[in-house]
C-alpha cells in the first residue's frame, strides 16, 4: 500500500451527514459563491508566492554580480533588453518560445499517461539528426522538403521515445532511467553522424573542416514572417501554438484524452474499463518524443539551419520545465514556454554586455528555479494537507 | 517491564489513562464533544459506536495525531500535552493501527528496528521479536518481507512492533475488521494476556457487539460524538448495547444485526430469509460461468486452484469464506484484471478472454470492487467523469466528448442514486466514502448488466449506507441480474444470499440453498474440511 492509498482510504470516514445520505444537492448558489471565493483565494497565493520566489532569485543574482564586481543595476535592463524591450529582441524570445513550447506539449502528453519521460533532449539531439539527413540528403525542388524534414523530425524522436515504450512494456524497465540514459546516447549517435561525410559531417574544401554539418538550402528553412530589424519571427512558433491548442483541446475533450487520463490516475480502474495500458501508453510516448523530435526539426530549420553537436542546447530539458510549471496544462504552457523563452533571449543579450557566461547561465537557473518553486511547493503542501485531512477524517 | 506495573493490584486507583471532557470539532462537524473517558491497569476498555460517533478521534488526539479544541489528557493521573506520536510513545500510548503502518517493502524485523535511536542491530532485534512472539504466541516471521504476509499475518507483526515499545496502554482500532474468526480469538487471547499477567491497558475500538460483550471488561458507548454510557461488560447484553449505540431500539434480526456485526442471530439459524428474496433460481439460465480456473501469483503461489462456478439470472450467489482464499483473486479475474493459467469464463453463454482489459465489462459483468480506491475509482478525476467513465461512447460523438451528455448522464445518476455531491466537477476524493462507494455502484448498475459482483460491498459503511447498499443489491437481483456477493461477513451473505458458496484455498468447496444452511457445515467447509 503506498501512501496514496492511505490517504485516500480515510477519505471515507470524512464527516459525512448523517445517513441515510441526503438527497441529491447541487450547488446552491451560496456554495458556488464559497467555492468562487475560495479559488479567488488561491489564485491570489499562488500569485503573491511567485512574487516572491521570482523576487528572491532577483536578489540572489543581484548579490552574486555585485560579488563579482559587476553593476546589478545593469543587469536586470540588460536582460530585458534583449528579451522584450525591443521587436527585435521581442522576435528573438518567441523564435526561443516555439521549441520550448513543442517539447512541453509532449512531455505534458506522456506525463498525463502516468509516464515520466524526461529523455527530451536526446529525442530532440535525434530529430534535428533524421531531420537534418532528409533535409540534406533528399533533394526534390519545391516545397515537401521543408514538411518531409519535419516530419522525418517527428519520427526521430518517436522512434528514440518508442525505444522507452518498448524497454517499458516489453521488460518493465522504469520510463524515467530508460529515457534519461538515452540521452546520453542520443549525444553520442549524433556525433558519431556528424564526424562521418556518408553521414551528416560537412563537405569541406580542405581537411580541417568542423563536427558540423553543411548548411541548409533555403528550400528546407522554416519561413519568417517580417525582417530584421523589424518585428520578426519564425513560423516555428505558429507550429507550436497549434500544436499546444490541439494536445490541449485532446485531453479535455476527448475520449482519448479522457483515457490517458484515467491511465495516469489510476492504471488498474483503466484497465478494468478497457483501457490497454501497453497500448495506450506506447502512443503517448511515441506523441511525446514526435514532439521533442520535431522540436528539434524546428531548432534545425528555423534557426541554427545547420546542426552541431550542441543543437539541442537544453531545449529539451527546459522544455521538461516548461511542462512542470505549467502544470501539464498544455494551454498554461503556451504562456509559460514564453516567459522561458524571453529568460532564454534576455540571457544571451546579457552575455554580449561582459557578464561572465557562466554568471549568466547562473541566473538563468535562478529564475527558473523560482518560476519551478511555487507549484513544487504548493504540491508538498497539498499533500502534506491531504494527509492530515486524512486523519482528521479517520477521526470522525 | 517497568517497575511501577508490578505488584499493582488490578484496577488501581489512579487511571492509566484519561480524557477529561475532550473536544474536537472540525468545521461544522463536532467530532468530540466534552468526551470523559477513564481506562484502568489490568481491563480491556472497549469503545463502542458506529462510523462517525468519534471513538477515532478521540484516540488520535490521545496519540498527538489530533490536538484538541477543549480539554485534557491525563496519564497516570498527571495531566499532559501530546502534540506529536513520539509523545504519546513516550507516556507509554501505542496503537496497532486499523491501516497497519508498517512498511511492505521491508522485512519485518527492519520494521520493528525503524524509529529505534542508534545503531541497527539485526541480530537483537531479530532476538527480541522472537522472544515476544514466543512469549505471546504469535506466530511472526522476523526475516519474511512484509509484502508477503496476509493480513492476519501483518496484524501479528503490528502487535509485536507495539510490544517491543513495551507501552502501558494498547489502543487498538477496529482489529477484528481484517482478521478472520480464528485469528480474532487469537487476538483477544493475547490482550488478555497482556492485561492480565503484565497490568497493562488495552483500549479496544469497536462497532461489533459480539467482540465488545466477549473481550472487554468496561465499556464506554459513544454516540454522535458524545459519551452515551460507560458501564462494566459483565451482565450486559447485546441489545441493550446495541440499543445505547443507535440510540432507538433495534431488532437484532435482519438488517440491522448484520450492520453491527451482532453474531447471534445468525448463528443460532434464526433469522429467516427476508421477505421479497426470490426463490432459489433453480431453472433460470446460468449468466455466468467460471470453469476449472487456475491463477498463480507474482510469488508461485496458487490464486486460484481450479475454481468452478455457476451463477443464475436473478440471484444472488454468496461467496462465503476466510479472508484470503482466493475472493480477491475471483474479483479480479471479473474485473479482467487478473489472467488465468487455465480455465475459461463464459458470461451469457460466450467466452470472455480472461485478462483482456475491459473484456469482463464489455461482456456484461459490472463491479463493486473491494477496495473502490484501487480499481472503482479514479480519485482525482470530477464526480461525473467517474460516472462516465465506464461507458464513453455513451456520452461521445465520433472521439468528442459531448459535455452536455456527461452532464446529463452523471445528473441522472446522482440523482437516481442519491448521491450527495457538492457540484459534478469537484474531484471524486471530496466525498465520503459512501458517496463514493454510491458513484460506483451507480456506475456499474448503469449500464445494466448481467452479472453484478459485489466485493464487500459494505465495508467501512455506516448503517445507513449499509442499508442503501443492501436495499440496491436485492432490486438488482430482483431485476433478473446475477448477483455475486463475495464478503467475510458471514451475516451479510446469509441476510442476502439465495444460495450460499464456500471458497477454499481458491476453490469452491461446497455449495447450500440458504434455506439448507448448517452454521456448522459452514463454519467447517470454511476452515477446509470436507463437509
Amino acid at each position: 500500500m503506498t501512501g496514496l492509498d492511505r490517504a485516500s482510504g480515510v477519505a471515507d470516514v470524512v464527516p459525512v451527514p448523517v445517513p441515510p445520505a441526503p438527497g441529491p444537492s447541487l450547488s446552491s448558489a451560496d456554495d458556488a459563491r464559497a467555492a468562487r471565493a475560495a479559488r479567488a483565494r488561491s489564485v491570489a497565493g499562488t500569485v503573491a508566492l511567485y512574487v516572491v520566489s521570482l523576487a528572491a532569485a532577483f536578489a540572489i543574482s543581484a548579490l552574486l554580480v555585485a560579488l563579482t564586481h559587476g553593476s546589478p543595476a545593469k543587469v536586470f535592463p540588460a536582460m530585458y533588453r534583449g528579451s522584450l524591450r525591443s521587436f527585435g529582441s521581442l522576435g528573438y524570445t518567441l523564435d526561443n518560445t516555439g521549441p520550448l513550447m513543442i517539447v512541453a506539449v509532449g512531455a505534458i502528453v506522456s506525463t498525463r499517461a502516468g509516464l515520466f519521460n524526461i529523455g527530451q533532449e536526446g529525442q530532440v539531439a535525434v530529430g534535428a539528426m533524421t531531420g537534418a539527413f532528409v533535409a540534406l540528403k533528399v533533394h526534390p525542388a519545391g516545397g515537401p522538403v521543408l514538411v518531409l524534414a519535419l516530419l522525418a523530425a517527428a519520427a526521430g524522436g518517436a522512434i528514440w521515445a518508442g525505444i522507452v515504450a518498448l524497454l517499458r512494456f516489453w521488460r518493465g524497465v522504469e520510463v524515467v532511467i530508460s529515457s534519461l540514459l538515452l540521452v546520453f546516447v542520443a549525444e553520442q549517435v549524433l556525433f558519431y553522424a556528424l564526424s562521418r561525410t556518408f553521414l551528416l559531417k560537412e563537405h569541406g574544401a580542405g581537411g580541417a573542416t568542423l563536427t558540423e554539418s553543411d548548411q541548409l538550402s533555403s528550400k528546407v528553412q522554416l519561413p519568417r514572417f517580417g525582417t530584421y530589424p523589424h518585428f520578426n519571427f519564425g513560423s516555428g512558433l505558429l507550429i507550436a501554438v497549434v500544436l499546444a491548442a490541439l494536445v490541449g483541446l485532446v485531453m479535455t475533450r476527448t475520449t482519448l484524452g479522457f483515457r490517458v487520463r484515467m491511465l495516469g490516475h489510476n492504471p488498474v480502474a483503466a484497465k478494468h474499463v478497457g483501457i490497454n495500458a501497453a497500448r495506450l501508453g506506447t502512443v503517448a510516448l511515441l506523441v511525446s518524443g514526435a514532439c521533442a523530435g520535431l522540436a528539434g526539426g524546428v531548432l534545425l530549420t528555423g534557426q541554427a539551419y545547420r546542426i552541431t553537436p550542441t543543437i539541442s542546447n537544453n531545449v529539451g530539458w527546459n522544455g521538461l520545465l516548461v511542462a512542470l510549471v505549467a502544470r501539464n496544462n498544455a494551454w498554461v504552457a503556451i504562456g509559460v514556454a514564453l516567459g522561458f523563452g524571453a529568460l532564454q533571449a534576455g540571457g544571451g543579450f546579457l552575455s554580449t554586455t561582459g557578464v561572465p557566461t557562466d554568471l549568466v547561465n547562473v541566473i538563468e537557473a535562478l529564475v527558473v528555479l523560482a518560476a519551478v518553486f511555487p507549484p513544487a511547493l504548493q504540491e508538498v503542501l497539498r499533500r502534506r494537507a491531504r494527509r492530515s485531512q486524512a486523519v482528521a477524517g479517520a477521526a470522525a | 517491564m517497568t517497575d511501577g506495573r508490578v505488584g499493582e493490584p488490578p484496577g488501581s486507583p489512579t487511571p492509566s489513562l484519561e480524557a477529561r471532557s475532550l473536544t474536537k470539532r472540525f468545521g461544522p462537524v463536532v467530532a468530540c464533544d466534552c468526551v470523559d473517558l477513564t481506562v484502568r491497569r489490568g481491563e480491556i476498555h472497549g469503545i463502542l459506536g458506529q462510523n462517525g460517533a468519534g471513538k477515532t478521534t478521540l484516540m488520535n488526539m490521545f496519540l498527538g495525531l489530533v490536538r484538541p479544541d477543549n480539554g485534557e489528557i491525563a496519564v497516570n493521573g498527571r495531566p499532559v500535552v501530546i502534540d506529536d506520536p513520539f509523545k504519546a510513545a513516550s507516556f507509554g500510548l501505542a496503537m496497532v493501527h486499523q491501516h497497519f503502518s508498517l512498511i511492505g517493502p521491508l522485512r519485518v524485523w527492519e520494521n520493528m528496528a525503524l524509529g529505534e535511536k542508534g545503531r541497527i542491530d539485526e541480530g537483537s532485534t531479530v532476538r527480541r521479536v522472537r522472544e515476544l512472539a514466543e512469549r505471546y504466541g504469535l506466530d511472526v516471521d522476523a526475516h519474511a518481507r512484509v509484502d508477503d504476509l496476509s493480513t492476519g499475518q501483518r496484524q501479528r507483526a503490528e502487535i509485536v512492533k507495539c510490544l517491543l515499545r513495551d507501552p502501558d496502554v494498547f489502543i487498538l482500532d477496529e482489529p477484528t475488521s481484517v482478521l478472520t474468526a480464528a485469528e480474532s480469538v487469537e487476538l483477544f487471547r493475547v490482550l488478555r494476556q497482556v492485561v492480565q499477567e503484565e497490568q497493562r491497558a488495552v483500549v479496544l475500538i469497536s462497532h461489533k457487539l459480539d467482540e465488545v460483550l466477549h473481550a472487554t471488561d468496561r465499556v464506554t458507548i459513544m454516540r454522535s460524538g458524545r459519551v452515551v454510557v460507560e458501564r462494566p461488560t459483565p451482565g450486559a447484553t447485546a441489545a441493550e448495547l446495541a440499543r445505547e449505540m443507535i440510540g432507538r431500539d433495534v431488532s437484532l434480526r435482519g438488517d440491522l444485526s448484520a450492520a453491527v456485526g451482532h453474531l447471534e442471530a445468525p448463528v443460532e439459524g434464526a433469522a429467516p430469509a427476508p421477505a421479497g428474496v426470490p426463490p432459489v433460481a433453480k431453472g433460470r439460465p446460468v449468466v455466468l460461468a467460471v470453469h476449472g480456473a487456475r491463477a498463480v501469483g507474482p510469488d508461485g503461489r496458487a490464486l486460484l486452484d481450479g475454481l468452478t462456478l455457476e451463477l443464475h439470472e436473478g440471484e444472488i450467489l454468496g461467496l462465503a469464506g476466510v479472508e484470503g482464499n482466493g475472493q480477491k483473486a475471483l474479483g479480479d479475474l471479473l474485473a479482467s484484471v487478473l489472467d488465468l493459467r487455465e480455465g475459461t469464463v463464459e458470461v451469457a453463454g460466450r467466452r470472455v478472454t480472461p485478462g483482456k482489459a475491459g473484456a469482463m465489462a464489455a461482456a456484461g459483468v459490472g463491479m463493486i470492487p473491494e477496495d473502490r480506491h484501487v480499481c472503482g475509482t479514479v480519485l482525482d478525476m470530477s464526480v461525473a467523469d467517474n460516472l462516465v467513465m465506464g461507458d464513453l461512447g455513451a456520452v461521445s460523438n465520433r472521439g468528442v466528448l459531448r459535455r452536455r451528455k456527461v452532464l446529463a448522464a452523471a445528473h441522472r445518476l446522482i440523482e437516481e442514486f442519491e448521491i450527495s455531491v457538492g457540484s459534478v466537477d469537484a474531484p471524486l476524493r471530496s466525498l465520503s466514502g459512501g458517496n463514493q462507494q454510491r458513484v460506483v455502484l451507480a456506475r456499474e448498475l448503469a449500464r445494466s448488466p448481467r452479472v453484478l459482483v459485489a466485493s464487500q460491498p459494505t465495508r467501512g459503511l455506516d448503517v445507513g449506507a449499509i442499508e442503501y447498499m443492501t436495499a440496491r443489491l436485492r432490486r438488482a437481483a430482483a431485476a433478473g441480474t446475477a448477483v455475486l456477493l463475495i464478503s467475510s461477513e458471514l451475516e451479510e451473505i446469509l441476510e442476502l444470499a439465495d444460495r450460499v458458496a464456500v471458497i477454499h484455498r481458491g476453490r469452491i468447496v461446497g455449495e447450500m440453498a440458504r434455506c439448507e444452511v448448517d452454521i456448522d457445515r459452514l463454519g467447517l467447509m470454511m476452515g477446509g474440511q470436507a463437509a
